[in-house]
């Protein structure tokens, strides 16, 4: 069951993570935190900090340091043009997808 | 009591620290500042208190192996910088530059070839051109020789 999730967590996971970023930036803690609360998401909340930093890398996200009110300095995440670009064409993948899967593995709603 | 949840935090990132060594330097700072920055946003805004509450701030990160391992499936291929180092070179080699030997050895055999060649040719040539000198030098030698037989006579 954990080879599962892990399997169907790949591919997508980095997309839930620039959707949570699509419409204001967040930090970091904030992105982990809320991950850790979905099931089967991310188990490990460090994990999610290397995935962050190799979205940045590709150029989908950009981090900029910023002082907090209440306590450290805080890495706030954003999408770029680029990111929004992957996240629209992910929406398009993935809707045809599951609808595939849902067919012929018999998950559709009920018709 | 604050040192002592610190050693807690610092231990911890250390563990992750070590096993990061395969990585970038800059990608292996980034998670350790990110983990760090995580660890202290976490106490601050949940207004933990406590080690058992900072644990357990730790316990859902995961474990260091677990989040190591995330880092290097993220990563991606590395560049070779990451493989195992080679043996080191035996002194002797290490000490001379490594055309050296090749070169020396080449020259070695190339000066035996040359002179057996120059042997050659010269005993050829002088086999050719000049017929022994024996009889010229007997003539002295039994110059010399000659007197001596007048005295024991």
């Amino acid at each position: 069951m954990g080879d599962l999730a892990t399997s169907l967590r790949r591919g997508t996971l980095e997309f839930c993570v620039l959707a949570m970023v699509e419409l204001e930036d967040r930090y970091g803690t904030e992105i982990v935190r809320r991950l850790g609360e979905e099931p089967g998401l991310a188990a490990s909340e460090g994990t999610i900090y290397p995935l962050l930093s190799r979205l940045r890398r590709v150029g989908w996200l950009d981090s900029k340091w910023a002082e907090s009110p209440s306590g450290p300095p805080r890495r706030y995440y954003g999408l770029t043009a680029a990111g929004r670009a992957a996240l629209e064409h992910f929406r398009t993948e993935w809707v045809s997808f599951r609808q595939t899967v849902d067919r012929l593995v018999g998950t559709g709603e009920a018709v | 009591m604050r040192t002592q949840h610190t050693d807690v935090v610092a231990e911890y990132l250390r563990e992750v620290d070590l096993r990061l060594a395969g990585l970038p330097v800059l990608q292996r700072r980034e998670l350790l500042a990110d983990l760090a920055a995580h660890i202290e946003n976490e106490r601050a805004d949940r207004h933990l208190r406590g080690e058992a509450e900072l644990i357990e701030v730790l316990e859902r990160l995961g474990s260091p192996e677990v989040v190591a391992r995330a880092a290097y499936e993220e990563a991606g291929p590395l560049p070779p910088v990451a493989q195992p180092p080679l043996p080191p070179p035996p002194p002797m080699v290490k000490e001379r530059a490594p055309w050296v030997l090749p070169v020396v050895g080449a020259g070695a055999i190339l000066l035996v070839i040359m002179l057996a060649a120059c042997f050659g040719f010269f005993a050829f040539a002088r086999s050719e051109q000049s017929p022994p000198p024996a009889p010229i030098s007997v003539t002295p030698e039994r110059a010399t020789e000659l007197p001596t037989p007048a005295f024991t006579r």
